[in-house]
């Protein structure tokens, strides 16, 4: 009797205290985020040109479109190629960079500093050292790649090349971001349980199985979710580095919006666009919560 | 810890305090004149006092707002042309704000669609027609009437600021395309490094002469960019006598035999005689030109500052004549009054004042661009800069790459680079390529797509 | 023996990872320090053959670089200062407390990350047009005031936390706000820094945002006073590399401070059974 009151009382207390916990960032998304988004939604359903403050309605028109739109499924093909060529090896690396920057060797903050300088510089200045160091006719790199006997490629100007150019160039942007988060996971990670291992006579591979990667779950999970949702929404490296070309060999899904939206004015058909992608990226990431058994918490 | 994390929490609190009152005290001064009511007075005195600390004691200043996006090495040349007309005219001020085209062409439809954005801005020509159909921009007939002599203007241009036979713009800029040579590399091919090229002939034998595709000193005979540039390949459809789309813009032209002859002239000698790389942006094929790694080059008169500081030794030369005459590409940035603004007369103002003798002689001989107008004749600042002369002299030859059609960005983007890349990649036939281009650009012309 | 091998073989690693991911930038600022008609040549050269400061010099004369740096400074520290207190309170009540429609709350979150920000630009420069905040520094700050980024990674740390904690401090009549502000948060100080230097990187580089929501010169961050050195047909490369090289030196130094709390979490694993 009284032990179920007083849990009602923690109950009603948390209650509380969730709804005023929650109230500024949820009403900050609620206006800078949902709203938008709503809007979107419905937009998407009539003609919207940036150049008339009118929107007409076209019903199902920008949808039925984007069926026929060859050219938006040659983004979604580019797409799913960026995220399976930059994701997996992107994420092997930055563990295995973690793992090595948490052990305690001298000069490491040094390290941790270099590996994470791409990640604070912006893609505009980045564009530009790639598009000097992969010129295949004056750039520094493929003048030592082909010193060093390598096949000339075009890169950025290949039809072939350009995307995995742009996939290593995107590895290179974010693994110090990977990295970093990982690092703070394996930092939290008790040291005893380290111990109990070694007592057990476990090696360091079996101790990286048995109980690192168990106890990185929930980071590790994030990083995946955040890496996928990200190159799903790849951008910025792909408009500043080839302009979604040549002939789109590199042109992704938000570069084809922003294309419409911004270069053409069609914000109703960049919308429509907008809401597929989400749709997708949404269950991708339910599917990926569900591998991760998201709820269960240890 | 616990007390750094106090210091931050105060600064916070502090910065977000005085930001709040800034803005506060903004909206309280009276002198903000009335027409940007929703900007902020302080950061226009602020404005000010950066301009030079002139003084409107009367507080009734007309306030004008000018967007554009004159970024790079000529961004002073016009910020000083801004800061002129301010000195002169005591009861007008006009702030310029530059951002980058993209970002500057992203808000501007937007803001002038909701009823508000710039009272005067500046976008490349071809946007005139979007921008016009839409009502965006005020009609300028009357300011041409009296105040502009469209006479002065050379000829292709006063179209160019037209749509439907109404004036919607004045010039803010003008360039004209020449072709850079490299003088050492003639000279090593064994070419006259003082006799450029006049005929398509000639022009192709200076090409294959300067194109070495074997491999460690390859060079290219000219850097031929194809998308995220000046437009080149029309200045060669142009030379045979060809064209995308008819005068009147209503049908394609893509199959047309002319056009599709120097499409595949030029293609061939791209593909199998390797005299230019393919897919390269306009600044790739500077770069190519200024490291000595291309003999030619078509560009505009921006290149020349570049070129001579990296201490190249090369020259400029009207386009080499094709079988239908000299032509060349002309650009040109257009000042347009955006339709919302309440101070049409100061808009006028400053429109003529932008387009006079005086200011064009000084942001020619600033900016290396020849002037808008023809009548300058030998005025000594157009002389400063030597290049001057010989980019407005072909100004007459010049002609604009799909104008006044509104879906330029369209048919460039989705209809003209893809099918030139398609064929210098070898991914489709100069005949599949532009028969497939030219069902996609009747479609776009006649409302299709 | 063997272990003095192993840690050779770790340095070496080490070394081989920092060149290959530094590379780029010893390349920018050398470029920097060479004269600008230098910088396009061929054959390439990786060191100037002529040392000059001049770019840094031009940098500073051309543009109004400590107006920019004051704004790109309000802009992001605002942006990271309060979004990391909204977003680890939400954290919080995601990771620690129960309450009804928790799950499809956070789902909620979740799809605010789903969406490119391409496209709600636009809707949200309208939005602000007609609030009338364009061009102030509420407008730059107050939308980004939360991030569900930060959120989700600051729940993923919170939930790893030992879960006795905070009954522990229940029952001796702890309240929520000082369980989160003086135990949780301490906990996850590495999480916390991290996220930090995310938020700052990120506002501090961002180019498109500030651009469309200021209208003039003296609201410009410094990405888009950098921006003003590249022209439509003509790139100044030296300038650029060094006001690259200028206005990524406080990041280096944010990173480099936050760097001592990414340590930290060692220190508590003790509390961790």
């Amino acid at each position: 009797m009284n032990i179920a009151r007083k849990r009602t009382s923690v109950m009603n207390r948390q209650k509380r205290a969730a709804f005023w916990f929650l109230l500024p960032s949820m009403s900050i998304l609620a206006l800078f985020v949902f709203w938008p988004i709503a809007d979107l939604f419905w937009l998407s359903f009539h003609r919207w040109s940036l150049l008339d403050a009118n929107h007409a309605y076209a019903g199902l028109a920008n949808y039925v479109k984007l069926v026929h739109d060859e050219r938006f499924w040659n983004a979604v093909v580019r797409t799913v190629y960026f995220t399976a060529g930059s994701v997996p090896v992107g994420i092997v690396l930055s563990l295995a960079l973690a793992l090595l920057a948490n052990e305690p060797l001298k000069g490491m903050s040094a390290f941790k500093a270099i590996y994470f300088l791409p990640v604070i510089s912006s893609f505009a200045i980045i564009s530009i050292i790639w598009s000097f160091l992969l010129d295949p006719d004056i750039g520094l790199l493929s003048y030592w790649l082909k010193a060093a006997g390598f096949p000339a490629s075009a890169w950025l100007r290949s039809t072939t090349w350009a995307m995995p150019a742009v996939i290593a160039v995107a590895i290179w942007k974010n693994v110090g971001f990977n990295m970093v988060i990982l690092l703070a996971g394996l930092q939290s990670i008790s040291a005893s349980l380290y111990e109990a291992a070694k007592i057990d006579g476990a090696g360091a591979l079996q101790r990286f199985w048995s109980v690192t990667l168990p106890a990185l779950r929930q980071t590790l999970l994030f990083v995946v979710i955040i890496s996928v949702i990200a190159s799903f929404q790849v951008f910025d490296q792909v408009y500043v580095m080839t302009r979604g070309g040549p002939l789109n060999s590199t042109e992704t899904v938000v570069y084809y919006i922003y294309h419409h939206g911004f270069e053409l004015l069609d914000m109703g058909y960049a919308s429509a666009i907008a809401w597929v992608l989400f749709v997708v990226v949404f269950l991708i990431t339910l599917l990926q919560l569900r591998l991760f058994r998201f709820n269960e918490t240890d | 810890m616990k007390t750094s994390a106090k210091r931050w929490a105060t600064t916070t609190v502090t910065l977000l305090a005085a930001s709040a009152l800034a803005s506060a005290c903004g909206g309280g001064k009276p002198a903000a004149p009335a027409q940007t009511a929703g900007q902020d007075s302080a950061k226009q005195s602020a404005a000010q006092e950066q301009s030079g600390g002139k003084q409107d004691s009367s507080g009734k200043a007309v306030t004008l707002t000018f967007w554009n996006g004159f970024t790079g090495p000529d961004r002073p040349g016009y910020e000083n042309l801004v800061k002129q007309f301010n000195d002169t005219h005591p009861n007008m001020k006009v702030t310029i704000d530059i951002s980058p085209w993209d970002s500057l062409l992203a808000k501007l439809p937007t803001s002038l669609a909701t009823g508000q954005g710039p009272d005067l801005a500046a976008f490349d020509s071809s946007l005139i027609t979007k921008y016009a159909k839409s009502n965006l921009i005020l009609p300028l007939d009357d300011l041409y009437s009296n105040g502009v002599d469209q006479n002065v203007l050379p000829k292709s241009l006063v179209s160019a600021m037209k749509y439907n036979n109404k004036f919607y713009a004045v010039p803010a800029n003008n360039a004209t395309l020449l072709l850079y040579y490299n003088k050492d590399l003639f000279k090593a091919a064994g070419l006259d490094p003082n006799k450029p090229p006049s005929t398509w002939d000639e022009w192709m034998d200076a090409i294959r002469k300067t194109t070495k595709t074997n491999g460690s000193d390859k060079q290219y005979g000219i850097a031929l960019a194809d998308h995220a540039t000046i437009p080149m390949w029309p200045i060669l459809v142009w030379g045979n006598g060809g064209n995308f789309v008819s005068d009147d813009n209503k049908s394609s032209r893509m199959t047309d035999p002319k056009t599709q002859e120097a499409i595949k002239t030029w293609s061939d000698l791209v593909i199998a005689g390797g005299v230019s790389p393919t897919n390269l942006t306009g600044a790739e094929a500077d770069k190519l030109f200024q490291s000595g790694k291309a003999a030619m080059e078509m560009n505009g008169p921006w290149a020349t500052g570049g070129y001579t500081q990296a201490g190249l030794n090369y020259d400029v030369a009207p386009i080499p004549a094709g079988p239908a005459g000299k032509v060349t590409l002309a650009s040109t940035v257009a000042l347009v009054a955006g339709k919302n603004t309440k101070n049409k007369d100061a808009v006028y103002e400053f429109m003529k004042f932008w387009v006079s003798k005086d200011a064009q002689a000084q942001l020619s001989g600033q900016t290396g661009f020849p002037p808008v107008r023809t009548d300058l004749g030998d005025d000594p600042k157009l002389k400063q800069n030597p290049f001057v002369p010989k980019f407005a002299d072909v100004a007459n030859d010049a002609k604009y790459y799909l104008p006044g059609l509104e879906q330029y960005d369209k048919i460039d983007s989705d209809v003209i680079v893809p099918a030139i890349q398609a064929i210098t990649n070898k991914k489709a036939s100069v005949d599949a390529a532009l028969k497939d281009a030219d069902k996609k650009l009747n479609d776009i012309l006649q409302g299709k797509n | 023996m063997r272990l003095s091998v192993w840690r050779a073989a770790q340095y070496a690693l080490l070394l081989a990872a920092a060149a290959a991911i530094a590379f780029p930038f010893i390349w920018m600022v050398l470029t920097s320090l060479k004269p600008e008609g230098e910088i396009v040549r061929f054959p390439p050269a990786l060191f100037p053959s002529d040392w000059t400061l001049d770019a840094y010099v031009q940098v500073w004369k051309r543009i109004p670089f400590l107006l920019f740096f004051k704004n790109s400074v309000v802009f992001a520290c605002g942006v990271t200062l309060i979004s990391l207190a909204f977003d680890s309170m939400a954290a919080y009540a995601f990771a620690r407390l129960a309450f009804p429609g928790k799950h499809a709350l956070f789902v909620l979150v979740l799809i605010a990350l789903m969406i490119p920000v391409q496209v709600t630009m636009i809707p949200l420069f309208i939005m602000l047009n007609d609030w009338g905040w364009i061009d102030t520094y509420a407008a730059l700050i107050v939308p980004r005031a939360t991030n569900a980024f930060g959120i989700f990674m600051l729940r993923q740390f919170f939930v790893g936390l030992p879960k006795e904690l905070d009954e522990a401090a229940r029952i001796d009549g702890c309240s929520e706000f000082r369980l989160y502000w003086q135990i949780v948060l301490p906990l996850a100080k590495p999480a916390v820094a991290s996220l930090a230097v995310f938020h700052l990187m990120y506002n501090w580089n961002d180019l498109l945002w500030p651009l469309i929501i200021t209208n003039s010169q003296e609201m410009r961050t410094l990405p888009a006073g950098l921006a003003l050195f590249m022209g439509q047909h003509v790139v100044e490369y030296g300038i650029l590399t060094a006001g690259a090289a200028i206005a990524t030196a406080p990041l280096v130094a944010a990173f480099l401070s936050a760097q001592k709390y990414f340590v930290q979490g060692v220190a508590f694993t003790g509390l961790k059974e």
